[in-house]
């Protein structure tokens, strides 16, 4: 996930919780999110991106805890 | 007239519901807006789909997403009709600010062109 510079960030003005397969990125295979120091991302970008995780489980489009650790 | 603001809601009812009685929550949530001032703008049923995690013992839902204008003081009673709903699973209403309402503009555009895309392919097809 890291020194994924191509990917242009800086731009992006908003973090949607229904797009889940950009979110799944950013967590890992138990479904716990992903710190900004293995991510890489802006600080403003990484608090979007945890708000749309969160969004996301709740609607239960993400998972709390991954099915295969449960 | 009371300021109004626009929202983003997105519902989940449960996948045990027959399809008729989907389609009454829906009618009922859209009367609940329009009856009280305020304007639907787009209503998009995303379908059953396969929950993230049991909910109440429910593996799917049917998901509806959709957006709408209206003033404030509505919000606490759209949000209570939906929390006496035993069939709701899950609901999450966002006011969206000017960053929302661009991304929201820029998605529809992008379906659209996706729309236009595809039905150009069905009539390469089709010749």
């Amino acid at each position: 996930m890291a020194d994924q510079n191509d990917v242009d960030y800086e731009h992006l003005e908003y973090v949607d919780y229904k797009d889940t397969e950009f979110l799944e990125q950013f967590i890992n295979n138990q479904g716990k999110i992903l710190p900004r120091r293995v991510t890489g991302v802006p600080a403003r970008v990484q608090r979007q991106i945890t708000t749309a995780i969160k969004r996301a489980r709740h609607l239960a489009l993400l998972p709390y805890v991954s099915e295969s650790i449960r | 007239m009371a300021q109004k603001y626009q929202y983003e809601l997105t519902y989940v009812i449960s996948g045990v519901v027959k399809q008729n009685q989907v389609d009454d929550i829906v009618r009922k949530v859209n009367h609940l807006i329009e009856s009280n001032d305020g304007d639907v703008l787009e209503v998009d049923e995303w379908g059953n789909q396969r929950l993230a995690y049991e909910i109440d013992r429910k593996r799917s839902g049917y998901y509806v997403n959709m957006y709408f204008q209206a003033p404030g003081p509505l919000i606490e009673r759209l949000e209570r009709e939906l929390e006496v709903n035993d069939d709701v699973l899950r609901y999450l209403t966002l006011r969206m600010d000017a960053k929302m309402k661009r991304h929201y503009e820029k998605r529809k555009q992008r379906r659209a062109q996706e729309a236009e895309e595809e039905s150009a392919e069905e009539t390469d097809k089709d010749e």
